[in-house]
């Protein structure tokens, strides 16, 4: 110890360029997982799921005073709200036996769906130098695994990204390592969703494409991770970058305020050639 | 028997701290005026270098912070045992016991682990986001903030485990 003490300078230069060189290692294989990070996603849980516990139930205590008041006025729209909406109810019943016709008659593919897993957001990222990443209460023993698709009732969430027994990191879409295959929904033009740190831009987007402000963006899922046709986002922005166009999008899931998503328990292995 | 209950206090410390610093005070929730509670500890242990395992226990801490930050092995913990031993290597100064000089001193271990970590990102050309130099020095002065009354607190629990 005493060695370190004296020559902590020294030491210091030789762990910058061991860090430079880890850091290099890391940038190649961005999926490295070990058994000691399992070990500290597994050892952080228990304190992260009581803190959430504790901090939810009060929140929800106080969320449940705050609606006590007004009630009765929010009462008489909710019920004028559900007439509305068992009216809305009927047509689309309608309209989906009328869809299920038509997709017979043009012997459509169903899209496929894939067993889904709940979790509930109990940790975010200690430091800012990668401030998009969310622990989530669910791990291997969950049927979770590296890459694995998350997703909110809103849309795309992000990837997950280290597995720990029982808690899972997910690197959200707006990571700056993150990116998501996608199209403009009204005219299929296909760009890259790439993370901004704290937004997302739709790149790679070919210059004379019909692109505009509002137009929603969804997942191609031609990358093998991200099934086909889920939300990311609105384009808000439009900007020329060399031959291509790159738009802003602002995501429909407000990542800053999540607490419950839902993991899709899709790997690279089960991608349907059809996507 | 005190060691050895010295050493299970700062274990369990560091895993309570990183845990509020990934809930409660997450830089998610808090953005750029979050204190980061695992550099305060590690500071603490190299400025008071009579803590038993201070050197292992910043290992630790600075590999939670790379697990937990999106798996950057590394990056935080190399950054951090090179603050720790900087720390320490002035750690029999008498000035160091003072309070002004503590908060000084937690000050410029979060603009250095700062710098060894953005030196090593701009090298490699990566993206480091919008961590900005007016973003460190907040960090910087939040940390001195918080950091010297967790240093008294910790100080005087570990003391009992002395006696």
């Amino acid at each position: 110890m005493k060695f370190l003490k004296n020559r902590a300078v020294l030491i210091t230069i030789i762990l910058f360029f061991v860090s430079l060189q880890l850091y290099s290692l890391n940038l190649r294989e961005k999926s490295s997982q070990n058994f000691l990070s399992r070990v500290v996603l597994t050892v952080t849980y228990y304190p992260q799921k009581v803190i959430y516990t504790i901090s939810d139930n009060v929140i929800s205590v106080w969320q449940d005073y705050m609606d006590l008041v007004n009630v009765r006025q929010e009462n008489i729209k909710l019920r004028e709200g559900i007439k509305k909406l068992r009216f809305e109810k009927f047509e689309l019943a309608e309209a989906g036996i009328q869809n299920n016709r038509l997709k017979k008659l043009l012997d459509f593919k169903e899209i496929p769906s894939y067993p889904m897993v709940s979790a509930n957001v109990i940790g975010g990222s200690p430091s800012l130098l990668r401030s998009e990443v969310i622990v989530v209460d669910r791990g291997s023993r969950d049927g979770i695994s590296q890459g694995m698709p998350v997703a909110s009732s809103e849309g795309i969430v992000g990837r997950v990204l280290s597995v720990g027994n029982r808690s899972s990191e997910v690197l959200l879409i707006t990571d700056p390592v993150s990116a998501v295959d996608a199209f403009i929904h009204r005219t299929r033009v296909r760009g890259i969703v790439k993370g901004t740190d704290g937004g997302c831009a739709m790149e790679y987007i070919e210059q004379n494409s019909d692109v505009s402000i509002g137009d929603k963006v969804i997942s191609s899922g031609k990358e093998g991770f991200f099934p086909k046709g889920v939300i990311i986002g609105t384009v808000s922005d439009l900007e020329t970058k060399g031959s291509f166009i790159s738009a802003q999008v602002s995501p429909f899931v407000d990542l800053d305020s999540l607490e419950e998503v839902v993991i899709i328990l899709k790997t690279n292995n089960n991608i349907v050639l059809n996507e | 028997m005190n060691k050895y209950l010295s050493i299970i206090f700062f274990i369990l410390l560091s895993v309570i701290f990183i845990t509020i610093q990934t809930t409660l005070l997450s830089p998610h929730n808090l953005n750029y005026y979050y204190p980061d509670l695992n550099l305060i500890l590690i500071v603490f242990l190299g400025i008071f270098s009579e803590v038993r395992g201070g050197f292992l226990l910043t290992l630790g801490n600075g590999y939670m912070m790379d697990v937990l930050s999106g798996n950057l092995p590394g990056t935080f913990t190399l950054s951090r045992l090179s603050a720790y031993l900087l720390v320490r290597s002035g750690s029999n100064h008498v000035y160091l016991r003072k309070a002004i000089v503590q908060g000084l001193v937690i000050f410029l271990a979060t603009i250095f682990t700062w710098i060894f970590i953005l030196t090593i990102i701009k090298i490699k050309k990566d993206d480091s986001g919008d961590i900005t130099a007016k973003y460190i020095l907040i960090q910087g002065i939040v940390n001195a903030l918080v950091g010297v009354p967790i240093f008294w607190m910790i100080h005087r629990i570990n003391a009992r485990f002395q006696k």
